[in-house]
């Protein structure tokens, strides 16, 4: 029996009720994941990228049609258990790294496992993670704002590892780092994805799409290729 | 539970932003100063009287009834008259008031010298039986009186006028109702129903009736053994008195007392609730800088809802931080609160001996609590917004 997809988008439709009109963002969309596999999302502005992210990170919810993370329908699932989906199943690596900047690199890599466990971070992990994506063991006490991008970018990293989630969600996240240190991310997310982990990506640029194993093109709201 | 790491982010928070959140709680320091501080006034005010009125919660006086229907001057039939009690009067009081103690008072003002020559002064001076005396009064020096000429003082005004055991008063215009000798000081016994004797002086009733000429009374005191049957005595003199017409006034000291706390105690809850209202505005301030702090932090908001923190712990967050700012802020102003309470009693009552007293810590902790609990609802409000934003729209935010 084969394993089941981490995740299945089954004629999804989203739209935005506007004062102006309703909003089709997405309409009918239909893709699935399977576990391992390096997804990149392109497509033009407004073609319906973010919707689409927020929807496979549990964000938001489909006007229509079903959505599946690991075997699990979100449609009808309410704000905790989406929240707690989102805690266990997925982990986001943003753009502009948003980590925490009141915490220091150690307590943002372990803050995921603390609303998870709920109990005092368990620091072995989260040094073990942050090992993981070769950030050096000086940096594990600084705060976000003594780090370079590429260093913060290596923390976002660890920080959506610590749960071992399913998929790993990341919006455009080279988007912010100069092209040598966007390389260096890219590698560690190539590493990561021959270990196991599946990833999905949503970028604009193609040399950082060629590092996926498979391009998801979108346009007004629909899958083109 | 994972809010050991909330609490840190908010305490961070709060350390962080250092001078917003001094001003912050220096609003509820103020509060609670101001709070605390009246209430240990009020309290301080209320304990001073009722130290001063303790003597006397244990009587029932009776006067003759001034105004409204009386049987008027001459006590016919042997009554009593508008401003008198009759002999008669007195013994039916007695009678009805049995096994309690009923004690005659008589009571004038006259001008006396202290020694031949001296200034005149003016004092009250009292006549009572000399048996009823040790009933009544204390003494802090001396005897009581037994012959007719002797005669005891208040405590202040042997201070003031520099008497003595021994010391002789003459009385009346050049001593003209003649001179007692001085056998005792009284105990100091403040404002009192029955008869003020700090300033006065305390003859034998002999000796009263034939200086004034008088064969009636001004007042009977009733020293009750037990104080529950105090309304009960007062009830019984009341019928017996009053049966016809209205004969007497009877007043139950330990009633008035219970007004006159009453009252003190509403003073107190008022001077309290204007300090509350500072507190308010120090509320209003947390809120503003509660709202400052949620709008800074949309962005971390949506990060930590997007990675799987739930709305209960964004909301947790935001307390913390509104209990930290009320926390400290409250034990600052608790701390404050005693020296402001110290400065109010010594400029007010000149008297600081019932600042630690339980009665008046207690202002302190009503501040404090006070204090603490408008931070959290201040805090509320900040909290569930923050709590109910939509992760999409709080990443998005810059």
């Amino acid at each position: 029996m084969s394993e089941q997809p981490v995740m299945v988008f089954q004629d999804v439709t989203k739209v935005y009720p506007l004062p102006a009109g309703d909003v089709t963002a997405l309409d009918g969309v239909s893709f699935q994941v399977e576990r391992g596999e390096f997804i990149s999302v392109m497509g033009p502005s407004g073609s319906g990228k973010s919707t689409l992210l927020n929807l496979m990170g549990c964000l938001d919810v489909p006007t229509t049609g079903d959505i599946f993370i690991s075997g699990t329908r979100i449609g009808d699932m309410s704000d905790i258990e989406l929240t707690n989906l989102r805690r266990d199943r997925i982990g986001f690596i943003f753009q502009y790294f948003n980590l925490f900047p009141l915490l220091n690199t150690l307590e943002n890599v372990t803050f995921p496992l603390m609303l998870k466990s709920g109990k005092k971070a368990d620091a072995e992990k989260g040094r073990q993670v942050l090992r993981s994506v070769q950030l050096e063991e000086s940096l594990y006490s600084h705060t976000p704002t003594e780090l370079s991008g590429g260093q913060q970018q290596r923390v976002a990293v660890a920080r959506a590892l610590i749960n071992d989630p399913d998929i790993l969600l990341c919006d455009e996240p080279t988007g912010n780092l100069d092209s040598k240190t966007g390389a260096g991310i890219m590698e560690l997310m190539t590493e990561l994805n021959r270990k196991g982990t599946t990833i999905i990506m949503v970028t604009h640029d193609h040399g950082i799409a060629e590092y996926s194993k498979r391009t998801i093109r979108i346009a007004d709201g629909r899958i083109v290729s | 539970m994972s809010g050991g790491i909330f609490y840190e982010i908010a305490k961070r928070n709060v350390r962080i932003h250092l001078l917003r959140s001094s001003l912050a709680m220096l609003g509820i320091i103020i509060g609670v100063v101001a709070i605390a501080s009246m209430g240990i006034l009020g309290n301080s005010l209320v304990l001073t009287v009722s130290d001063s009125l303790k003597t006397v919660g244990d009587s029932v006086i009776v006067t003759p009834h001034v105004g409204g229907n009386t049987r008027g001057f001459g006590g016919g039939g042997g009554g009593a008259t508008s401003l008198t009690l009759s002999e008669q009067d007195f013994l039916q009081i007695k009678r009805v008031s049995a096994p309690n103690v009923a004690i005659p008072v008589l009571q004038s003002s006259d001008r006396m010298q202290l020694g031949v020559g001296s200034d005149e002064i003016v004092a009250t001076i009292y006549g009572l039986n000399p048996d009823d005396v040790p009933e009544l009064l204390k003494l802090k020096e001396g005897g009581y009186s037994r012959g007719n000429s002797g005669c005891l003082v208040g405590s202040k005004f042997a201070d003031d006028h520099n008497v003595k055991v021994g010391s002789r008063i003459l009385i009346g215009t050049d001593g003209n109702k003649g001179t007692l000798r001085v056998t005792g000081i009284i105990e100091e016994r403040g404002m009192a129903f029955d008869v003020s004797t700090d300033s006065a002086v305390v003859a034998t009733k002999d000796w009263f009736d034939a200086a004034y000429n008088r064969n009636d009374f001004d007042k009977v005191v009733v020293k009750v053994k037990k104080l529950e049957d105090l309304p009960i005595v007062k009830s019984a003199i009341e019928k017996q008195m009053n049966k016809r017409d209205t004969v007497v006034d009877v007043m139950d000291t330990r009633k008035t007392m219970d007004t006159i706390f009453q009252a003190f105690g509403q003073i107190t809850t008022f001077v309290s609730a204007i300090g509350g209202i500072s507190m308010l505005v120090a509320g209003v301030s947390i809120l503003n800088i509660m709202m400052m702090s949620v709008t800074e932090r949309i962005k971390e908001i949506g990060i930590m809802r997007s990675i799987g923190a739930q709305r209960k712990e964004v909301m947790a967050m935001f307390l913390y931080e509104a209990a930290i700012l009320g926390i400290i802020g409250s034990i600052i102003g608790g701390v404050m609160s005693l020296l402001g309470g110290y400065a109010i009693s010594t400029l007010m009552l000149q008297n600081t001996k019932y600042l630690f007293v339980p009665s008046s810590m207690i202002h302190i902790v009503y501040g404090m609590t006070f204090g603490i609990t408008i931070c959290l609802i201040c805090g509320i409000y900040p909290a569930w917004r923050a709590a109910n934003l939509n992760p999409i729209d709080a990443l998005r935010h810059e």
